[in-house]
């Protein structure tokens, strides 16, 4: 593990990607620190870091696209998977990597809220938990990022599919506003969504029964449950859609709100997607 | 040392190795054979562990490849079709990279990183990026990476494919000697190569073992009827006469190669294997044939590789 994650950390500093990152990051923080705390002259450092977030927009595929599918591209996987380190310690120590270089960033803009204490009354419990909130949420989007690298042998297709993905997660709140509440359309595309995810489920696994059974079993038991209760059905696309919303749950910290369960989410959301990442690199050993 | 047990590689209905058995003993060189798209590099994927087996089981020294993953891959060094380096990386980093990937104790790694470049002759380029090095210089980084540690086992595929003569007979020279402390899986779909460094040869084709052996026996008892190549000054009507009276002769041909005027070359073949030589000389003595040319038709690994994959494709 600790070779993949030296290997991993001096590539980012070989290649100017590292630092273009690191650079981009702390250019993007000053430029909203200007725009908010220094020109709108708001005290809170969260306003700043806020805008900056919706960076990783960008920031996220630039440095995790080319994390596996470049392995697999290259052929070096072949060295690395015979090798005897395990795929989950492979993973791992490419995740830290990643997630080392995003600190080494954030650990920079930890200097940035003493520095504008001295010229107001910044508040540093709510700068630095929505740092916290801030470095978590990259790392979900660097997991995500990962896992979608995993899949592919292209750069460019890691790249474009992880910023959709972020895109999405940007969105969603608005989207969510956009859904239908009445119960009749939400069972309409709740068994819309479940007919995709048996789809996905049967591009996965290749497997005709799985996909048949989750198609079957989750499409009655949507059904049962609305003609138990048609009215349960209200608003749930909301909520459906709301554990997906990675962004509104990092949105809550600029106002002083420390959200515990965000950051759990957060952290879960990481286990979950290297989780996913070594399974897709399992399964793919499988097939290929 | 190598043991591989009913073997099965699957890929929706293409079965891409077909229970494939066999095993290599210590101090061997196992030459893998067959045509393109025969499933050799699938076959050493699974036997590396970089892929799954569908069904079946690979050993190696002891450790099973699938349960005991770590102890198992630790034995092997593995040379893929492609090399698999860094482009971006140097070659001195490289394999530093990968003694440290192997586990390879702190204190013996810049000692071993000499010793895998000083053996492939690479120490010069030590400090070049990959991606400058010409293809023969990446196939010998990409085998210096599989000697690091000193594994018990290597799998090489394809290891002399984009070598210019030179570098392909200083490979084979290098794998031979290998051969000594190593147990070697050697693919190739060159016969030459295979009968030159190897001492047993597996030919597969389809995914399906037609045969393991020494190149000699396979040539031997796969290569059918012995023959006899003869150039004498006779007509072809008076030497098919003359042959008709042997006893045993399965056929005779004219040969399509021009010695002088007035001599033809003829392929005799017995049909029971017998010596042909001596009774054709007494032949020609006794029909006052002028003899030219006698010796016997050897048929190469090639004819019988020919001869055997091309049955596998008609059926």
């Amino acid at each position: 593990m600790k070779a993949i994650y030296k290997k991993e950390l001096r590539s980012y500093f070989t290649s100017f990607l590292g630092y273009l990152f690191i650079a981009f990051l702390l250019v993007f923080v000053g430029v909203f620190q200007y725009r908010y705390n220094l020109k709108a002259g708001f005290a809170n450092f969260a306003y700043a870091i806020d805008g900056t977030a919706t960076l990783f927009l960008f920031l996220v595929p630039m440095l995790t696209m080319r994390i596996l599918a470049e392995e697999k591209r290259q052929r070096t996987d072949q060295l690395i998977y015979t090798s005897p380190v395990s795929v989950e310690r492979v993973v791992l120590g490419k995740y830290l990597a990643l997630v080392t270089v995003f600190a080494i960033a954030v650990a920079i803009i930890c200097f940035y809220p003493p520095v504008l204490k001295r010229y107001g009354a910044t508040n540093y419990k709510v700068a630095y938990t929505t740092l916290a909130a801030f470095f978590l949420l990259g790392c979900t989007y660097m997991a995500i990022g990962m896992f979608v690298s995993a899949l592919t042998e292209s750069q460019v297709f890691a790249a474009v599919v992880t910023f959709i993905v972020i895109l999405f997660t940007l969105m969603i709140d608005m989207l969510v506003m956009m859904l239908p509440s009445g119960h009749v359309l939400a069972l309409i595309v709740l068994i819309a969504l479940a007919l995709v995810i048996s789809v996905i489920t049967y591009v996965m696994m290749k497997s005709k029964i799985v996909t048949g059974l989750f198609a079957v079993v989750s499409i009655a038991g949507l059904s049962i449950a609305y003609a138990i209760n048609p009215l349960s059905f209200d608003g749930s696309l909301a909520k459906v859609f709301g554990w997906l919303s990675v962004q509104s749950r990092f949105s809550l910290f600029r106002y002083g709100i420390v959200d515990i369960s965000s950051y759990v989410y957060f952290v879960s959301m990481c286990v979950l997607f290297v989780f996913l990442t070594v399974q897709a690199i399992k399964k793919r050993r499988w097939e290929a | 040392m190598i043991k591989v047990e009913h073997l099965v590689k699957q890929y929706g209905e293409f079965r891409a190795v077909d229970d494939l058995s066999f095993t290599v003993e210590k101090g061997e060189i196992l030459g893998f054979l067959g045509p393109n798209g025969a499933g050799k590099s699938t076959t050493m994927n699974m036997i590396t562990g970089y892929n799954s087996a569908t069904e079946g089981d690979v050993t190696i020294n002891g450790f099973n490849v699938y349960d005991e993953p770590e102890k198992a891959k630790r034995c092997i060094g593995y040379l893929p079709e492609i090399p698999p380096v860094y482009p971006d990386m140097r070659v001195k980093e490289y394999l530093r990279f990968c003694t440290e990937l192997k586990e390879i104790p702190k204190k013996q790694r810049a000692a071993e990183v000499d010793r895998v470049m000083e053996l492939l002759h690479v120490t010069h380029m030590q400090n070049k990026l990959i991606k400058h090095l010409s293809k023969g210089y990446r196939q010998r980084v990409g085998l210096a990476q599989a000697l690091v540690g000193n594994p018990e086992v290597l799998i090489l595929d394809e290891p002399t494919v984009g070598l210019d003569p030179m570098q392909i007979t200083w490979m084979r020279e290098l794998i031979r000697s290998l051969g000594k402390e190593h147990t070697i899986i050697l693919s190739s779909h060159i016969l030459f190569e295979v009968n030159a460094v190897c001492d047993r040869v597996l030919i597969i084709n389809h995914g399906k073992k037609i045969v393991i052996d020494t190149p000699d026996n396979i040539i031997r008892t796969l290569g059918g009827t012995s023959g006899v190549r003869i150039a004498v000054r006779a007509s072809e009507e008076d030497f098919r006469a003359a042959v008709a009276t042997l006893p045993n002769i399965a056929r005779v041909e004219v040969l399509p190669e021009n010695v002088g005027e007035g001599i033809t070359t003829y392929g005799v073949y017995s049909s029971d294997g017998a010596e042909l030589r001596d009774r054709l000389f007494a032949l020609c003595a006794a029909r006052g044939f002028v003899l030219y040319e006698l010796n016997s038709i050897q048929k190469t690994l090639e004819d019988v590789f020919i001869e055997m994959t091309g049955k596998g494709d008609t059926v």
